[in-house]
C-alpha cells in the first residue's frame, strides 16, 4: 500500500465523495437496512425467530420511550433503558467522529481504540488525584488530560506518516494493541497506577475518581446511572466538527487534501502537515470519548475494561454508515447505542435470544454495514433509480493521461 | 501503411481499441482477412495475429526488457520460465527488424525511443501481421521518429501491415500510403496521399479551412518580469533534470519552451511555481527572489500556473467550481477571516468568473468533475489570470481538447501578453508554441540551447531539440 | 543503497549479469561505508551477545567498547551520507548497550533460564508461523494488486474452523482442510467486492475483520457454549528430526510442528512461483501494471480472483496452526492483531516472502522474548506483550524506509 501519491492518486475520501454526495438520507438507511435484514437471516438460522428478537432488542434500547402510548411501569422502565442507550451514544459520536473525519482528509484512523483508551488513562489518573479541586475546574482539568492524551496518541501515527510515509492503518492498529497493553501495565497489580485503596488490593483496577470530576447527571437517578451532560458535549462536539470541516479554513484544506492531495499540494497546502494535524483532532476527539465515559458513569479502569472494549471499533461503522456527516454520525452512533443497549445481557432475555450470540450478532451487523458502504456500486444498484443518475460522475477523462 | 488522421477526440483510439478487442462494438462488422470476426478481447485479438502498441506505453517498469516482450507467451523449461530462451528470442526480432535493445535492462531505466522499441517487438513477439501504433511519434525526437520510419518501412517489406494513428500531418504524408481520415467519430474519406498536401489533409480534419497561425500584434517586450539563472532541480529520483538553466520572460511577451518530453520541462515548471525547491540558481519575479520560497512565495510574487494536468492539478474534482476557483485564494480575505470561510462569498467571486471566462455546463454549486475537459480548462484558467498575474506558466495548457477550447485558451494567452504581463508557454506541440511564442526556447537535458525565431524552420528546430547545433 | 530492487540496471554496468553474479554485483555496488555501518550494527549486537549465555561476561566495559566503537564506525558512515544504515547502526549500539546494561544487572541464573538459544529458537519459529502464513497471504495479494487488510479476520476464521472441524472430524486433518475452505471463501469474498465490486480495499478489508469475529464467536457460543472447545482438541503432530547434535539450533529445531515446516516450505514455493515460473510473471504485471497485461492477454480480473482467495487460504491456515497447533483450543478473537503484524510483514519484507520470513521471524523472536520476560519482572510482564507490538510500529516507521509496493496495489482495475 503505497502512500506516496502517484499520478492520479486516489484516496478513500475520493472513492466515498460518490457515496456521500448523492442520495441523502436514503442510502445509508438502505445500507443499514440491508444489514439488518441478513443480520435476521443469521437469527433465524440459530434458530430464533428475528420479529422477536428484533423487538425485543428494541425495547432493551429504550427508544420505545419515544411513543407517546407506552406508560406506566414499562415507560419507567423504557426511560431507563434510553437512558443507558444516550449513555453509550454518547461515546459513540466522538469516536465516529474521529474516523470521520480521517476519512474526509484521504485518512483510515483505525486506531480510534488506542486513542480512546489513553484518554480514559489520562482521565481517571487527573480524577483520581488532585483532591479538594473545585469541581467545574477537575473536570476541565480531566477533560483536557483525556484529549490531550488521545490527540498525542494519534499524532504518533500522523507524524510517522507525514515524516516517513508509513500507513496509517497498520501504525494505528499497532498503536491501539500498544495501548491495551500500556494500560493492563498501569493498573495490574503492583502496577504505577494501581489503586491504593485496600478493597482493591486483589483487583488489578485504578482508583476511583473524587466526586468532584465527576459529571453532573441530568436525568435519572445518579444512584442507577443516569445520563450524565456529556452527551451535549458530544453534540457540541459534533457541531464544532461541522464547522471546522465545512466552514474554516482548516476544513477546506483537509478536504483539498483528502480529495487530491496533488491539487492540494499545487495550490499550496502541505500534506504532511494536514496529515498531523486531523491525526491530531481525531485523536481529541477519542480521547474525549473516553474521557467522558470515565468522568461520566465508569469512575475508575480495570483492566479487564480495557482488554473488552471496543468503542473505538465501532466508532468505524458509525463514522461510514453516517457517511462522514456530522449529523449522520450522530444518528449513526444512537444506533448503535440502541443496539448495543438492546443486546447486552442486562437488557436481552436469554429467553428471546442469548446474549452473548447478540454481541456477536453486533459485530455481523456491523461487518456487513462497512461491507456494502465498502462497495457503493452495490448499494446504487439496488436503490430507485432516481438515485442511480445523481451517482454518475463524468468518466474521468484521460486520467490515464 | 495506412494511417488514421483525426483531431483530439475525433475517435481515432476508440476505433482501433476495437479492433484490438479493448471495447466491443455496437453496430457494424470487422472483415479480418476475409472473414467477419468478432474480437472480444485482446487475447482474442493476439489470437488473430493483430497487434497494438498504444500510446501510452504498457509496459512494466520494474521488469526487464524480454520480461515484458514474451509476457503472456513465455518459453518454458519444465515448469520454469526460461530467461535465456527469452533473452534469445529479442535478440533474434532485434536483429531481424532493426530494434536494437537490451533485453536484460529494466524498463524504467531506458529511454522513451527504447522503450516503444520494446512495445513492437512485444507485438512481433506473438507474430502479428497487422500492426496498430497509436500516436507514435508523440513522445519521439526527429531523429528517432525517422528510425521509427525506417523499422516501419522494413516491416512492410516483410508483409506486415500498419495502420498508424496520428494527428500530424506532416508524418503522415511522409509515411503512409494511404489515409482515412476521422471527424467526430465518422469516417469522412479515404484517400492517397500522393496528391494530398497539409492543407487539403486538414481541410478534411476540421471541415472547414484552418488557419495555421494566429492572429497577433507585434510584440513590444518590457523589463524582465522572470529571470531565471543557473537554475538546478533535481527530479523524484534524485537526478539532476536541470543543470544551470537561465532563461528570462519579459513584459509583453510570450515565451515558448519547445523540446521533447522528459528533458526537464515539468521540473523547470515545478521550481518557478514553487512546487519543488531548487538546488542552485535563483529565479526571480519583478524583482523578487522566489527561489524555494514555496507554492505560497510564488503565489505571493504574481506567479499563476496553469497546470499540465488539469485533472491530477489543476482542479479538485470532488470539490465545487466555486471551491476550485478559490484554490488560490481561500486564505485571505474577503472569503475567509479569522480561519472562517464564508461559502457564500466564494459563491459571489465565482458567477462573475464562469461567466467571462465562458464556463458552460455548471454552476458554482456544481461539482468539477462533470463538466467537459474543455470547461475544465476553462475554470483553471480562470482562476490562474483573474488574479492578473505578473508571469502565467502555461504548461500544456491545450492537451487534450477540441478546436474551439484550444483558441479560447491562445485567445486568452495572447490577451495577458497584450495587457504587458509574461507568459512561459511550455508544450510539447509545435504548431502552439511557434504560433503564439514571440521567442522560442529550446530545451535539452536540462538546458536552454537555443533561442531561435518562431518562424524557425522544423529542420533546425528539430536539431535544436536534440541538442545539435544550429547556425546563429 | 536507497534502491529497492533486486538488481542493478544492466545497461549502466555494460555487463549484463548472470544470475549467480547478480548477487555479486549487488554486493559490489554496496559502499565502504556502508560496510562500515553494518559492521557498527554488528558491534551493537556483539556487545550485547557477549553478556548472554553462553559467554555470560559480568562486567559491562567490554561491551561499553564495543558499542562505542560500533557508534564510531557509524558516524564515518553517516559521514559519507549512508544514513539508514548510519542510524541503524546507532540505534543496534545504543540498544546493545543498554541491554547489556540490563543483562549485567540481572541474576545469572535467571539469565540462564531466559536466554536458552534453542528453546528461544524453537519459540520464535512457533509465535512466527501464524505471522509467515498471514504475510504469505498478503504477500500473493498484494503482488496481485490488491490490498488485504482482512488477514486477520480471514486468520481468524481459519482459527475457529479449524478447530471445529477438527472437532467434527476427529482428525487433525479434517481440520486443516475445513479451515483451509473457510479462508478460501473469505478471500473470495474480499475477491468479489475488491475485484468485481471494485469497492475500497481497505474499507472491505476491514469489514471482513469486523465479520469474521461476529461469524466465528457467534458460532463459537452456538457451538461450544461456556466451556469452550474441547480438552482433547486433534492436535497437529510435530516433527521429530534427529538433529539435536548440531550446536546452537539442533535442539530448538528437533521437535516443531508440522506445520511449522510447511510454513517454511511455502515461504520456498511461493518465492519459486512468483520470480521464476510464467504464472508468477503474469501474477506480478497483474499488479504491476493490470492494462499492460490486459492487452497482452492476460486477464487480471481472474489472476486477482485466484491470488486472493488463495491469501485467503494462506491466513487461515496461520489460525488453523493457532488453534489446534499451538494453543489447542479457540478462544473468541484469539489472534489479537496477529494479522496485522503479518501484513507489516509483508512491508518490512518489501513484498517478497523471504523478506517476509525474516521480518516474521524478528516478530516471533520479540514474541518469544516477551514471553520469558516476566522472570525479571512480574508487572513488568504485561508491557513486554506489547513489544511485537512497538517493534513493527518502528519497523513501519524508520528502518524499511520507502519500500516499493507493486505499482497497481489497492487500485481497483477497470478497462477504460
Amino acid at each position: 500500500m503505497s502512500d506516496e501519491g502517484g499520478p492520479g492518486t486516489i484516496t478513500v475520501a475520493s472513492r466515498l465523495a460518490g457515496f456521500m454526495r448523492g442520495g441523502g438520507v436514503l442510502i445509508p438507511l438502505v445500507t443499514a437496512f440491508l444489514a439488518f435484514l441478513v443480520g435476521g437471516l443469521v437469527v433465524a438460522a440459530a434458530g430464533a425467530n428475528p420479529i422477536d428478537t428484533y423487538e425485543a432488542i428494541f425495547e432493551g434500547s429504550g427508544l420505545n420511550w419515544l411513543f407517546p402510548w407506552v406508560t406506566g411501569d414499562d415507560r419507567t422502565l423504557a426511560a431507563l433503558n434510553l437512558q443507558q442507550t444516550l449513555i453509550l451514544t454518547t461515546p459513540l459520536i466522538l469516536t465516529g467522529l474521529a474516523v470521520a473525519f480521517a476519512f474526509r482528509a484521504g485518512l483510515f484512523n483505525i486506531g480510534g481504540q488506542g486513542q480512546y483508551l489513553v484518554g480514559t488513562f489520562a482521565a481517571v489518573y487527573v480524577g483520581s488525584s488532585l483532591e479538594g479541586t473545585p469541581a467545574f475546574l477537575h473536570v476541565v482539568l480531566a477533560i483536557v488530560a483525556g484529549s490531550l492524551a488521545g490527540a498525542l496518541w494519534a499524532g504518533i501515527a500522523g507524524l510517522l506518516k507525514a515524516t516517513t510515509g508509513a500507513n496509517e492503518v497498520v501504525s494505528t492498529i499497532m498503536l491501539n494493541w500498544t495501548a491495551v497493553y500500556l494500560g493492563s501495565y498501569l493498573f495490574t497489580l503492583g502496577g504505577p497506577l494501581h489503586s491504593d485503596d485496600p478493597a482493591a488490593a486483589s483487583i488489578p483496577v485504578s482508583p476511583d475518581i473524587h466526586e468532584s470530576a465527576r459529571l453532573p447527571v441530568f436525568w435519572g437517578d445518579p444512584e442507577l446511572q443516569g445520563l450524565h451532560i456529556g452527551i451535549f458535549i458530544a453534540l457540541v462536539a459534533a457541531i464544532l466538527f461541522w464547522v471546522l470541516l465545512n466552514r474554516s479554513v482548516t476544513g477546506y484544506e483537509v478536504r483539498a487534501v483528502g480529495f487530491n492531495p496533488d491539487a492540494a499540494e499545487y495550490a499550496g497546502i502541505s500534506a504532511g502537515r494536514n496529515y498531523v494535524k486531523v491525526m491530531l483532532i481525531c485523536g481529541l476527539l477519542a480521547g474525549l470519548a473516553g474521557t467522558l465515559d470515565v468522568l461520566g458513569w465508569q469512575f475508575r479502569v480495570a483492566t479487564n475494561d480495557i482488554q473488552v472494549s471496543q468503542t473505538g471499533y465501532y466508532g468505524i461503522a458509525v463514522a461510514l454508515l453516517g457517511r462522514n456527516t456530522a449529523f449522520g454520525t450522530v444518528a449513526a452512533a444512537l444506533l448503535f447505542g440502541a443496539l448495543l443497549n438492546g443486546t447486552s445481557v442486562r437488557n436481552l432475555d436469554p429467553a428471546v435470544f442469548d446474549p452473548q450470540l447478540a454481541t456477536n450478532l453486533t459485530w455481523i451487523i456491523q461487518g456487513l454495514i462497512v461491507l456494502f458502504v465498502s462497495a457503493p456500486v452495490l448499494i446504487t444498484y439496488l436503490s430507485p433509480g432516481r438515485l442511480r443518475r445523481r451517482f454518475r460522475r463524468r468518466p474521468a477523462e484521460a486520467r490515464a493521461g | 501503411m495506412h494511417a488514421l488522421l483525426g483531431e483530439n477526440g475525433a475517435g481515432k483510439s476508440t476505433l482501433m481499441n476495437v479492433l484490438y478487442g479493448l471495447l466491443q462494438p455496437d453496430e457494424g462488422e470487422i472483415i479480418l482477412r476475409g472473414e467477419r470476426v468478432h474480437i472480444g478481447s485482446p487475447r482474442e485479438a493476439i489470437g488473430m495475429r493483430i497487434g497494438m502498441v498504444h500510446q501510452h506505453f504498457m509496459l512494466i517498469p520494474v521488469m526487464t526488457v524480454a520480461e515484458n516482450v514474451v509476457l503472456a507467451s513465455e518459453p518454458r523449461k519444465g515448469a520454469l520460465l526460461d530467461v535465456d530462451a527469452a533473452e534469445q528470442r529479442v535478440h533474434e526480432l532485434s536483429e531481424r527488424f532493426g530494434l536494437a535493445v537490451d533485453p536484460r535492462a529494466y524498463v524504467e531505466d531506458i529511454g522513451v525511443g527504447q522503450q516503444q522499441r520494446v512495445e513492437i517487438l512485444r507485438v512481433l513477439h506473438r507474430g502479428a501481421d497487422v500492426l496498430i501504433l497509436d500516436e507514435p511519434t508523440a513522445v519521439l525526437t526527429a531523429q528517432e521518429t525517422a528510425e521509427l520510419f525506417k523499422v516501419l518501412r522494413a516491416l512492410t517489406a516483410e508483409g506486415v501491415s500498419v495502420i498508424f494513428i496520428s494527428h500530424k500531418l506532416r508524418e503522415v504524408l511522409e509515411i503512409a500510403d494511404r489515409v482515412t481520415v476521422l471527424r467526430r467519430g465518422s469516417k469522412i474519406d479515404t484517400v492517397d496521399t500522393e496528391g494530398a498536401t497539409e492543407a487539403s489533409l486538414a481541410k478534411l480534419m476540421v471541415g472547414r479551412d484552418v488557419l495555421f497561425r494566429v492572429e497577433k500584434d507585434a510584440a513590444s517586450a518590457g523589463e524582465p518580469l522572470l529571470e531565471i539563472k543557473d537554475l538546478e532541480v533535481e527530479d523524484d529520483r534524485g537526478l539532476p533534470a536541470v543543470r544551470g538553466l537561465s532563461l528570462q520572460v519579459r513584459a509583453g511577451e510570450i515565451v515558448g519552451v519547445a523540446g521533447v518530453d522528459g528533458n526537464g520541462q515539468s521540473e523547470l515548471v515545478e521550481a518557478i511555481t514553487g512546487l519543488r525547491a531548487p538546488h542552485g540558481g535563483h529565479i526571480r519575479v519583478a524583482g523578487t527572489d522566489v527561489t524555494g520560497g514555496g507554492v505560497q512565495g510564488a503565489l505571493a510574487a504574481g506567479v499563476g500556473h496553469i497546470a499540465e494536468d488539469r485533472h491530477r492539478r489543476g482542479l479538485v474534482l470532488d470539490f465545487s467550481l466555486a471551491e476550485n476557483l478559490a484554490l488560490r485564494e481561500y486564505r485571505r480575505p474577503p472569503l475567509s477571516r479569522f480561519g472562517l470561510l464564508s461559502p457564500k462569498r466564494m459563491e459571489q467571486q465565482a458567477r462573475p468568473l464562469l461567466e467571462q471566462y465562458d464556463v458552460r455546463g455548471g454552476r458554482p454549486e456544481t461539482t468539477a468533475g462533470s463538466l467537459s475537459g474543455g470547461n475544465q480548462q476553462k475554470v483553471v484558467i480562470a482562476r490562474e489570470l483573474a488574479e492578473e498575474p505578473r508571469v502565467t506558466i502555461a504548461a500544456q495548457p491545450t492537451r487534450g481538447l477540441d478546436v474551439g477550447a484550444i483558441e479560447f485558451v491562445h485567445r486568452r494567452l495572447l490577451e495577458q501578453r497584450d495587457a504587458g504581463r509574461g507568459v512561459l508557454l511550455v508544450s510539447l506541440e509545435l504548431e502552439e508554441i511557434r504560433s503564439l511564442s514571440d521567442r522560442v526556447l529550446v530545451i535539452y537535458e536540462g538546458r536552454i540551447v537555443a533561442e531561435l525565431a518562431p518562424d524557425v524552420s522544423d529542420e533546425e528546430l528539430g536539431v535544436a531539440m536534440l541538442g545539435g547545433k544550429v547556425r546563429a | 543503497m536507497s534502491t529497492t530492487r533486486d538488481a542493478p540496471a544492466a545497461t549502466a554496468a555494460g555487463m549484463p549479469p548472470t544470475r549467480g553474479s547478480r548477487l555479486r554485483a549487488r554486493l559490489a555496488r554496496v559502499s565502504r561505508a556502508a560496510w562500515l555501518g553494518w559492521a557498527g550494527v554488528a558491534l551493537g549486537v556483539l556487545a550485547f551477545y557477549i553478556t548472554l549465555p553462553p559467554l555470560l561476561l559480568r562486567t559491562i566495559v567490554p561491551s561499553l567498547v564495543l558499542a562505542a566503537a560500533g557508534i564510531g564506525l557509524a558516524v564515518v558512515a553517516l559521514r559519507a551520507g549512508e544514513k539508514r544504515v548510519g542510524w541503524g547502526a546507532v540505534v543496534a549500539c545504543v540498544a546493545g548497550a543498554f541491554g547489556a546494561y540490563g543483562a549485567v544487572r540481572s541474576g545469572e541464573a535467571n539469565l540462564e533460564r531466559v536466554v536458552v538459544w534453542s528453546a528461544l529458537l524453537a519459540a520464535a519459529l512457533r509465535y512466527a508461523t501464524p505471522l509467515t502464513f498471514a504475510a504469505l497471504g498478503g504477500v500473493t495479494s498484494e503482488r496481485s494488486g490488491v490490498v488485504n487488510i482482512g488477514l486477520e479476520g480471514m486468520m481468524l476464521t481459519g482459527a475457529f474452523f479449524g478447530a471445529w472441524g477438527a472437532d467434527i472430524t476427529s482428525s487433525w486433518v479434517g481440520g486443516v482442510v475445513i479451515g483451509l475452505a473457510a479462508g478460501a471463501v473469505m478471500g473470495l469474498l474480499h475477491a468479489v467486492f475488491s475485484v468485481t465490486l471494485r469497492a475500497d480495499q481497505i474499507v472491505s478489508g476491514t469489514a471482513i475483520n469486523f465479520l469474521a469475529l461476529g461469524i466465528t464467536g457467534f458460532l463459537f457460543v452456538k457451538a461450544y457454549g461456556t466451556e469452550g472447545t474441547p480438552d482433547d482438541l486433534p492436535e497437529i503432530p510435530n516433527v521429530e528430526l534427529p538433529i539435536g547434535w548440531i550446536p546452537f539450533i539442533g535442539e530448538g529445531l528437533e521437535q516443531l510442528n508440522l506445520l511449522v515446516w510447511v510454513s517454511l516450505i511455502c515461504v520456498a514455493a511461493l518465492s519459486l512461483f512468483l520470480f521464476r515460473t510464467p504464472r508468477g510473471l503474469r501474477l506480478r504485471s497483474v499488479g504491476e501494471h493490470p492494462l499492460a497485461a490486459d492487452t497482452a492477454g492476460i486477464s487480471p480480473i481472474r489472476l486477482r480472483y485466484y491470488a486472493v482467495t488463495a491469501s485467503g487460504a494462506f491466513a487461515a491456515l496461520g489460525g488453523v496452526f493457532l488453534s489446534i497447533g499451538f494453543v489447542h483450543s479457540f478462544s473468541q478473537n484469539m489472534t489479537a492483531g496477529q494479522g496485522f503484524i503479518g501484513l507489516a510483514a509483508v512491508i518490512f519484507g518489501k513484498w517478497k516472502p523471504g523478506g517476509a520470513l525474516a521480518a516474521a521471524l524478528l516478530f516471533g523472536f520479540s514474541s518469544a522474548l516477551a514471553q520469558r520476560l516476566p522472570v525479571f519482572s512480574p508487572t513488568g510482564a504485561v508491557l513486554f506483550q506489547a513489544l511485537p507490538y512497538v517493534l513493527t510500529l518502528i519497523a513501519l516507521a524508520g528502518l524499511v524506509g520507502r519500500s516499493r509496493p507493486p505499482a497497481a496495489d489497492g487500485i481497483p482495475y477497470e478497462r477504460h
